[in-house]
């Protein structure tokens, strides 16, 4: 591998190894052990944060609209986005455990403004407090209580509990996966009793009508709808390039060189964080051998929480809408419509209809539940990710510690959030409606632009990338920014 | 006492059957129906769910199904739901309109899913029991050795030089 070797100190007592790799022009990585993968191939990971951030809106409503508006047969655009997400999760997951550094410092490495853009896109696309609306409304639904009540609530107690939490990773995870445990297991049986064979078999025979895009779908109408769903197939936005600190902060790889965020209560107990990340000794076969483990450990991950969660979900939904239009067709109508709470009211009431006036709650509970999740991993992410870029590249910021860079960061969104909910409009202003879906669009297509110069310049040889999961996120790259140019110019509208 | 040993490495996967056929059970209740039916309903699914759920935990600390991994996970819930769901069909249900076999063949399928959202809970709650129960379940103690042998390589790590 591309060292700098510097003769070892020739003290007896065990030395540390003096050689560093070069990655770009910020500081070189002092090269260490990576430590053991997990010995087996186990379920707890940080994909639990990946998961609470992906299945969200798109999967629970926008995939089930498209399904009952164009057909099964639209969902081929499904399996596209979702197994593209699932291999950016991995190549993601490669720069993240082999360097213990988020994206955004490899971003850096290449060209420090790259990962200033994603700095500035974040605060643009996440501070608005539009995401909290669909799980409160759902909420209100269900006990009455209006849905600002809930959602300022939730706001603050996210602020008190991450606030509070000695190390916020192990909290998150520990409530997040509770949370998703009951998410899967309900809807895999509120589909087991709504659904059918026949059902989950045009829903899943749709994922292989590779090209099938109907007249009306190549609309001006309908078109960014598309896109707009697309990009909502699994993690949209920025949330894949949070992964890698989740990553880092479970210790994955050499990520365990690195020390965890505490809450704001316990900063004082942080460990001295270093100033950048680490890499392991490449040519050494028994390092590459746990390497191996790691990317094995992760491709599970990938594979099975992922993308199985992601489709598991999705397919329910679907077969559940599916079920809703047969009970009751007006629900067609409805979903047709652009509101996206009457369309979900309008599910729950056909699916209540069927016999179960307890199926129609339930149903509004797994939306509610799902906006907590995406809710509480996207306060978490969004604070983690600008909490990382302050520490590493503002000067002057390290003097605050990354625990209380990451307290500012995530009571300055609540408390903008609670003033927009308050007196502002939630998705953000109209007029920059278009502005904030294209960054969060062009930002996907940016960060498979990203990855693979980071990849393929700041890793060493033996560790990089395989040219087919370069075509792949190539195809990435150009999936997004090509459809999302494709709607502007074709229909100068960018993302429905 | 060995009886009594395994007993206590099925609950956790019990409550986990139990409370998820009790949702869905809690699901057929129709609308202005007896509660006696709806309860009818709620146990012939939670019932056999906890049941499994219960076996599953045995197996895992009998050793013959690895604690953590999804694939034997997987096939156990692919049999074991749709058998679940057929007792409560036939005790409490509305009748298959598909037929047997592709209901069957439909909710083996669902039950992968189910399996997922199993395992994950399972993995939560597990540790937490068998440390509780470790002092006095030598079966218990073994399996908790396993989990924390995972646990110590995923944190040892954490103490490695941070300069």
């Amino acid at each position: 591998m591309d060292t700098s070797n510097t003769p070892p100190a020739t003290a007896t007592p065990p030395v540390e190894d003096q050689r560093v790799w070069k990655a770009g022009r910020l500081e070189p990585m002092p090269i260490r052990k990576l430590p053991d993968a997990p010995p087996s191939v186990h379920l707890l990971g940080p994909t639990v944060f990946l998961v609470a951030l992906g299945v969200g809106m798109g999967e629970s409503y926008m995939w089930p609209r498209l399904v009952l508006l164009f057909g099964p047969e639209i969902r081929w655009l499904f399996l596209i986005g979702v197994t593209l997400q699932a291999v950016v999760m991995l190549e993601m997951a490669r720069y993240a455990m082999a360097t213990g550094e988020s994206i955004f410092s490899g971003a850096a490495r290449v060209f420090k403004p790259l990962m200033w853009f994603f700095f500035v896109v974040a605060v643009a696309v996440y501070i608005w407090p539009g995401h909290l609306s669909a799980g409160a409304a759902a909420f209100e639904e269900i006990t009455g209580i209006p849905w600002m009540v809930t959602a300022i609530a939730g706001l603050i107690l996210v602020g008190v509990v991450f606030t509070l939490a000695k190390v916020i990773y192990n909290l998150l995870e520990n409530v997040l996966s509770l949370l998703i445990g009951a998410l899967v297991l309900g809807t895999a049986v509120v589909a087991a009793m709504v659904g059918s064979w026949s059902d989950v078999v045009t829903t899943i025979t749709g994922m292989f009508s590779f090209g099938y895009l109907p007249p009306q779908a190549m609309s001006a109408a309908w078109f960014p709808v598309i896109v707009g769903a697309c990009a909502f197939a699994g993690p949209s936005g920025m949330q894949q390039m949070w992964y890698t600190l989740h990553l880092r902060d479970s210790g994955a790889g050499m990520g365990a060189h690195q020390p965890q965020i505490r809450g704001l209560r316990h900063a004082g107990e942080e460990e001295e964080r270093p100033a950048r990340g680490f890499m392991f000794d490449t040519s050494d076969p028994a390092e590459m051998a746990k390497w191996k483990g790691w990317r094995r450990w992760v491709t599970f991950d990938a594979l099975l929480l992922f993308w199985g969660i992601t489709m598991l979900v999705t397919i329910s939904f679907t077969v559940i809408a599916q079920a809703a239009v047969r009970i009751d067709p007006g629900v067609r109508q409805v979903i047709q419509g652009d509101d996206r709470e009457v369309a979900l009211t309008a599910m729950s009431n056909a699916v209540s209809s069927a016999g179960s006036s307890v199926l129609g709650v339930v149903f509004l509970g797994f939306i509610a539940l799902i906006g907590l999740n995406a809710t509480l991993g996207l306060f978490d992410s969004f604070s983690r990710g600008q909490a990382d870029m302050t520490f590493h590249f503002i000067p002057g910021a390290k003097k605050l510690g990354m625990s209380k860079l990451y307290a500012i960061f995530l009571w300055g969104v609540i408390l903008f959030g609670i003033l927009i909910l308050l007196f502002g409009p939630a998705d953000g202003p109209s007029g920059i409606l278009d502005t904030l879906a294209f960054l969060s669009t062009f930002a996907m297509g940016a960060y498979c632009v990203t990855l693979l110069l980071v990849n393929n310049r700041m890793l060493p040889k033996p560790i990089r990338p395989r040219w087919w999961s370069n075509v792949i996120i190539g195809f990435g790259a150009v999936f997004y920014l090509g459809m999302l140019f494709y709607s502007l110019f074709a229909y100068g509208v960018v993302v429905g | 006492m060995e009886r009594r040993h395994s007993f206590e490495l099925a609950l956790p996967g019990a409550s986990i059957g139990a409370v998820a056929g009790a949702m869905a059970g809690g699901l057929t209740l129709f609308a202005g129906a007896p509660t006696g039916l709806a309860a009818q309903a709620a146990l012939a699914l939670a019932a056999p769910l906890a049941l499994f759920g219960g076996l599953f935990g045995v197996l895992v600390g009998h050793g013959v199904l690895r604690p953590g991994t999804f694939g034997p996970a997987g096939l156990y819930w692919m049999a074991a739901f749709p058998l679940s769901r057929l007792l409560q069909e036939s005790v409490a249900g509305v009748g298959m309109n598909d037929g047997v076999l592709p209901f069957l063949a439909y909710q083996a399928m669902v039950g992968l899913g189910f399996a997922i959202g199993f395992v994950w809970l399972h993995e939560r709650f597990m540790p937490y029991w068998l440390s509780h129960r470790a002092a006095v379940n030598p079966l218990a103690a073994e399996l908790l050795a396993v989990y924390v042998r995972y646990a110590t390589t995923l944190r040892a790590g954490k103490k490695g030089s941070r300069r």
